[in-house]
């Protein structure tokens, strides 16, 4: 009875991810691109006697390829092909091709979880990576040990990933290579304690768990790095906030001198851009949007930065930027991204791209295609990233890199606005570091 | 005091969107009894016309606009009339399939036209700069929001109590075999109304794009704010949509001001406060 209801499940899990391939090609111009690693003939096998036992090592991913957030999932798709049709190029990894299939989360969790499983069990992954979601991380961590693959995230940012799961409850399956929130919510404290007349602050946040332990966090560490600052007002915005008209003016009646604001993708663009509207930036003195600085949000702001209109007020991060760090490493992958996508790569793009390296030298460091052999090879693994060097650390299995926030402003160089005014602090001082307590958020 | 006049003010214009989605929303559902769940993605239409027409061929704002409305509205002469028309005897279940079904093809289709990510139209430069209001800067464009919200109320107001097209169009509504019964050509009629609800959609998504973005999925996110609003208002009523949107407008731009933590649930409470007190909306019923 049991296997008869084991089977109707696979069947429904392979009608699910037909569906979710076909709608991903028929959603997205750029899709397909998943098969193009596939397709790519690369060095042909030489030996029969492998050192890792296998033809291919398949790799799952998974990132929002669908709706209005798919540019997220479209650049961790780019960066992981990039990286691995580098790869086999150079034939491999010990021999032995790189494969991926590339899947859709679609920002819900059950999904991501369903996709995992899948990945795992039926299509035989051998690792895992990804995820857009905080949501859809927190569901897929717990089930890794039963699944016995390690996934790197390289994007989801909640905290509670890795002080939480990998430190708190020893899941050491998970991984992340991207910094979580930290970066926005520390690193603006740690830049703005040094604006001496940027005493009152408020913030518009993502009415989700991402804008409360920003909010929580740059609350705490900028008090007691200035304990005469003041934060008086707030707004919360549901995700998918059309017009944050509202928000914005419910905040400017408290007159603050700074704003930190959350929201993402192409909601950080309308706030950006009613924030405008109702002459925002000729009242306060800076305003730190987080994730200002990935590249969709910065094209769509390309042409206010070039007119000036944010009067050099606008400041902000992501969890890496294509103007930073000045390396031949950055060069190259920057480079050959634009050669190979005919856009420059954001925060999403470089962190899959690291991850599959961080898998060729985990690899290479074990010989082997364990879970329990990798999970050591990557503990304490330090290697050199487009966005720096990265090192995992063996606690809460957290890669530590450091990436600057600064001013929003256009270069010649490059097609969309850069950060400039960089404002660089080693990752220590702005990372939460074990051992971890637990954060108080919440409205 | 100057604090919540600015505040209902900003809310009073973001109403303004709000009432041009529901407007066509309960006039299709008025008249054809067809509750269009697809009615947010004919706002997103209009959002991508404009958008092609204006921030990519560059041709003037205005005309624009009005050649994505025209070009809405021949989806939705096309909706109506291949999809729409044949099922208006079935269960609502089958329309709302239908109709969701529409989301997801207009979803899908966007996407492969524009691609998956934000676009992102430039303002017109009449529109930039702010007027103060109670000493703080309030943009221009959202008076011209306000301005053409309450115009078009009227324009509508007149169209249907004052011309012999409105007036068959209310015999329709109340009695649809009593009206054919007396030379009304009632699918013709239909057709119409169903072209003139998707432009006032398509109207409110071209006026978002100089200060919003174009996206797959806004349509969607807009309908649910709009079925809060036709709920409140009473299905099928104009009058109910103007006061339901506004109500929601300027209660969640206060909301948002005095009481932050519970903003969202607000508008819920206010619905749920509505469908309580009056199942049948607060202009509905009859």
């Amino acid at each position: 009875m049991s296997g008869s209801k084991e089977i109707s499940r696979r069947e429904l899990l392979k009608a699910a991810t037909v569906a979710g391939i076909g709608g991903m090609t028929l959603g997205f111009g750029k899709a397909g691109i998943a098969a193009t690693a596939k397709e790519k003939p690369a060095a042909p096998a030489k030996s029969t006697k492998k050192v890792l036992g296998v033809d291919v090592i398949k790799l799952g991913g998974q990132g929002v390829i669908s709706g209005a957030h798919a540019d997220y999932g479209w650049q961790i798709q780019s960066g992981a092909v990039l990286a691995i049709d580098e790869i086999n190029a150079k034939g491999g990894i010990l021999g032995s091709r790189l494969e991926l299939k590339f899947m859709d989360e679609e920002l819900k969790p059950a999904v991501a979880v369903k996709n995992a499983r899948y990945l795992a069990t039926d299509w035989g992954a051998h690792l895992l990576f990804g995820v857009d979601s905080s949501g859809s991380a927190m569901a897929v961590g717990p089930i890794l040990p039963e699944l016995d693959r390690i996934c790197v995230f390289d994007h989801a940012s909640t905290h509670r990933l890795t002080e939480e799961l990998v430190y708190g409850k020893g899941i050491k399956q998970i991984f992340r290579i991207s910094v979580p929130v930290y970066q926005e919510s520390n690193l603006a404290a740690l830049i703005f304690k040094e604006f001496p007349n940027i005493k009152r602050w408020a913030g518009i946040h993502c009415d989700y768990e991402y804008g409360y332990s920003t909010w929580a966090l740059f609350k705490d560490t900028l008090k007691k790095l200035r304990p005469d600052v003041e934060f008086v007002s707030i707004a919360w915005a549901p995700f998918w906030t059309m017009d944050f008209s509202s928000h914005i003016s419910a905040v400017m009646a408290a007159n603050p001198d700074g704003i930190i604001a959350t929201p993402w993708a192409g909601e950080g663009v309308m706030l950006l851009r009613q924030a405008l509207m109702l002459g925002v930036f000729d009242k306060i003195q800076a305003w730190f949007q987080c994730m200002g600085a990935s590249v969709d949000l910065l094209e769509g702001i390309s042409n206010e930065v070039g007119a000036g209109k944010f009067k050099d007020k606008l400041w902000a991060t992501a969890r890496y930027i294509h103007n930073y760090p000045n390396t031949p490493e950055n060069s190259v992958f920057v480079a050959n991204f634009r050669k190979r996508w005919n856009r420059l790569p954001n925060y999403s793009a470089e962190n899959a791209y690291s991850t599959i390296y961080v898998f060729k030298a985990a690899i290479e460091k074990c010989r082997s295609l364990k879970t329990a052999d990798l999970i050591k090879a990557m503990e304490g693994l330090k290697i050199m990233t487009p966005a720096g060097e990265r090192f995992f650390r063996p606690e809460d299995h957290q890669a530590v890199y450091n990436v600057p926030g600064g001013r929003v402003m256009k270069d010649p160089n490059y097609p969309i606005p850069i950060l400039g005014d960089l404002k660089v602090f080693p990752a220590q001082a702005y990372y939460r570091n074990p051992p971890f307590q637990a954060l108080t958020m919440g409205k | 005091m100057e604090t919540l006049v600015f505040q209902g003010l900003v809310g009073l214009s973001v109403s303004m969107y709000l009432w041009l989605l529901a407007a066509g929303l309960t006039i299709v559902f008025g008249v054809l009894g067809v509750l269009n769940f697809a009615h947010g993605s004919l706002f997103m239409l209009g959002g991508y016309f404009t958008f092609t027409y204006y921030g990519l061929w560059g041709v003037d704002f205005w005309l624009a606009i009005a050649l994505s409305l025209l070009s809405v509205g021949v989806v939705g002469y096309f909706m109506e009339r291949f999809f729409l028309r044949h099922i208006y005897h079935m269960e609502h279940a089958y329309q709302l399939l239908l109709t969701f079904g529409f989301i997801l093809i207009f979803d899908d289709a966007v996407k492969m036209i524009w691609g998956g990510v934000a676009k992102i139209p430039p303002m017109p430069g009449f529109f930039e700069g702010t007027v103060s209001v109670v000493g703080r800067p309030f943009p221009v464009y959202n008076l011209f929001i306000i301005g053409t919200g309450l115009a078009v109320a009227v324009v509508i107001w007149l169209l249907f109590e004052k011309t012999w097209w409105g007036k068959m169009v209310r015999a329709s509504a109340s009695d649809r075999e009593m009206a054919g019964a007396i030379g009304v050509n009632i699918p013709t009629l239909f057709t119409g109304v169903f072209v003139f609800g998707a432009m006032l959609a398509a109207l409110g998504g071209a006026l978002g794009t100089p200060v919003r973005v174009v996206a797959p999925g806004i349509g969607a996110a807009m309908i649910i704010q709009a079925f809060i609003i036709t709920v409140i208002g009473g299905l099928g009523n104009l009058k109910g949509a103007f006061v339901g949107a506004v109500i929601v407008g300027t209660l969640s731009a206060f909301g948002i001001l005095l009481f932050p933590v519970f903003e969202l649930f607000l508008i819920f409470l206010i619905m749920a406060v509505v469908l309580l007190l009056k199942p049948q909306g607060l202009f509905g019923g009859g």
